[in-house]
């Protein structure tokens, strides 16, 4: 079974991957804009804060710096697409593509350990809580707000312009919505959010990698379909809860999996297991639904 | 008022497709003034709507809406002066969103938007009396996704929508073409209270001689990206589909020869 260890580790973990999935639910939910940038904005998250963190930085500016470094690489996918009219797939991919280099450029090597630095998460640690606790506590808190700034803005005369933006542009448009911008607007909040999250994974895991955005997307997608196979997004706070519960649960299914020897399953069969969980998730809802139909047209 | 001069407008420019959609376009509406639009398929009635809306734009010529020029404004740009209800009865309003945030987005249609709570407690009161004057007890219905509703009860809320704050013009496109004939009716009586009762200005496209010449209070024919003729007040008066026809051949010199005009 899961020590308390690795449980502990599979929430924190999900937790940040919550934060992944509110980028995603935004871009690829409400915008329909499938975004790929997210497997370079999470170590761009991670590198800008790793950086300014071991030169001295506040670990929370740090992390505002993250976050508004991963704004930015949102605003050019966006930019690329909407104003340069590249299809929005592409787009993402070579934004993607360039953050490699940039990333590496903005650590000088691949990768910068944290160990012994001050980060956001050292002076919880004196708190009293037990080691193990302290991160989930405090991305526990993190999730909570942004989930809750997230709500408020979804209901605002902004977030439902975004929303109509994604759902019927042009419509939107003919009620004077500039869909242009709302998408600019918002693939940078979804960017933004990603790279608030690698920010956190570099503190917590203590170090920033060129390579920790592989599959980024992946996971951040599992999450999503996965929570909202679980918690039927009728409204929006429901498709944000979602977004958590995914991701945690996703992290916990994963580390069931990896901590069952009896199936003999090792740390390098991790990508293997997040498309098996992510096929799952896509066919279950389908499969039961289409074995509903059946059983209830058998019964007419 | 809205005021169109000299529009041109063709498509695929330079290629085998080319297509001269506007050859000179040139039309102006007064204020409280209700125009019918006919004219047969790829007459441009549809295009004239897209370049007064903003979706296209034109190669050349001038809008002017309330006296200012706006050719070569975007959509959202417009959207301040110019009202619109779709053909699809699906296009103009968003399935997802609830009845109560649809109309949210309409009553700021063209103004800023910010962060404030897009369903205000003040708005209620104002979107049920609005909806219970369709009477498909859709008031009470505000939370509701707009996916649930039929393509006539969307089509009606679109008009709602469109009128719920003042404009200069509303273009209407064959906007119940798509519906059944007893849900047509309802629309298009709608329509004509709508209108009669805030005085609005209105362009309405549609497919049917008839139609054109019952509803509003002038008809405008076009043909091949031109207008035709166009007719209002006593001259109107009395004409049935057979004169129009008559006097789209004396100026002319055409037969007409598309049936759904006729059958219309």
């Amino acid at each position: 079974m899961l020590s308390e260890i690795a449980l502990y580790g599979a929430i924190e973990t999900g937790l940040i991957y919550g934060l992944v999935a509110f980028g995603i639910y935004l871009s690829f939910r409400v915008l329909d804009f499938p975004d790929l940038t997210v497997d370079g904005s999470f170590p761009l998250g991670a590198a800008v804060a790793a950086i300014l963190i071991i030169n001295g930085v506040n670990p929370w500016l740090a992390t505002g710096a993250a976050i508004l470094a991963g704004m930015a690489a949102g605003a050019v996918t966006a930019l690329l697409n909407v104003k340069l009219n590249i299809l929005n797939l592409l787009a993402s991919i070579l934004t993607m593509i360039a953050l490699y280099s940039v990333n590496l450029r903005i650590m000088g090597r691949p990768n910068v350990a944290l160990l012994g630095e001050e980060t956001v998460l050292t002076p919880w640690y004196d708190l009293g809580m037990k080691y193990h606790l302290v991160p989930v506590v405090l991305f526990a808190i993190i999730t909570v707000v942004c989930l809750f700034l997230l709500w408020r803005f979804m209901k605002s005369e902004t977030g439902l312009a975004m929303r109509a933006t994604g759902a019927n542009a042009r419509m939107a448009r003919a009620q004077g919505i500039a869909t242009g911008a709302m998408v600019v607007l918002g693939v940078a909040l979804s960017n933004g959010l990603v790279g608030l999250a690698g920010a956190l994974f570099a503190q917590s895991q203590g170090a920033a990698d060129v390579t920790m955005g592989v599959g980024v997307i992946v996971i951040g997608l599992a999450s999503l379909i996965g929570g909202e196979a679980m918690i039927t997004p009728s409204s929006v706070f429901r498709a944000l809860l979602a977004c958590v519960v995914g991701a945690i649960l996703y992290r916990l299914a994963i580390a069931f999996a990896l901590n069952a020897n009896f199936m003999g399953l090792q740390a390098q069969d991790l990508n293997l297991i997040t498309a098996v969980l992510v096929t799952l998730a896509i066919v279950l809802p389908g499969a039961r639904n289409s074995l509903v139909s059946r059983l209830s047209r058998n019964k007419a | 008022m809205i005021s169109a001069s000299d529009l041109k407008l063709t498509f695929g420019k330079g290629t085998p497709l080319e297509n001269p959609a506007l050859r000179g376009m040139s039309l102006t509406v007064n204020q409280g003034e209700f125009v019918t639009v006919i004219g047969s398929n790829g007459a441009g009635k549809s295009t004239f709507l897209n370049a007064l809306a903003g979706e296209v734009m034109v190669d050349s010529g001038t809008i002017i809406v309330d006296n200012q020029d706006v050719t070569k404004l975007p959509t959202h740009k417009r959207a301040h002066r110019v009202a619109r209800v779709f053909q699809d009865p699906l296009a103009g309003t968003c399935e997802g969103l609830t009845i109560e945030e649809n109309l949210a987005l309409a009553i700021k249609r063209g103004q800023r938007r910010g962060l404030g709570a897009a369903v205000k407690a003040r708005y209620l009161d104002q979107f049920r009396s609005s909806l219970s004057t369709l009477k498909l007890g859709l008031e009470n219905r505000l939370g509701d996704k707009m996916g649930l509703l039929s393509g006539g009860q969307r089509q009606a809320v679109s008009l709602l929508m469109a009128s719920l704050t003042p404009s200069a013009i509303l273009l209407l496109d064959e906007h119940t073409a798509a519906l059944d004939p007893k849900t047509a009716d309802f629309v298009l009586e709608l329509t004509q209270n709508i209108i009669a009762e805030q005085k609005l200005t209105a362009l309405m496209v549609t497919h049917s001689m008839k139609q054109a010449l019952e509803v509003g209070s002038r008809t405008v024919m076009l043909h091949q990206g031109q207008v035709v003729f166009d007719i209002a007040g006593p001259e109107r008066e009395g004409l049935e589909v057979k004169d129009l026809l008559g006097l789209f051949e004396k100026q002319r010199g055409l037969e007409i020869d598309d049936d759904s005009l006729l059958l219309g």
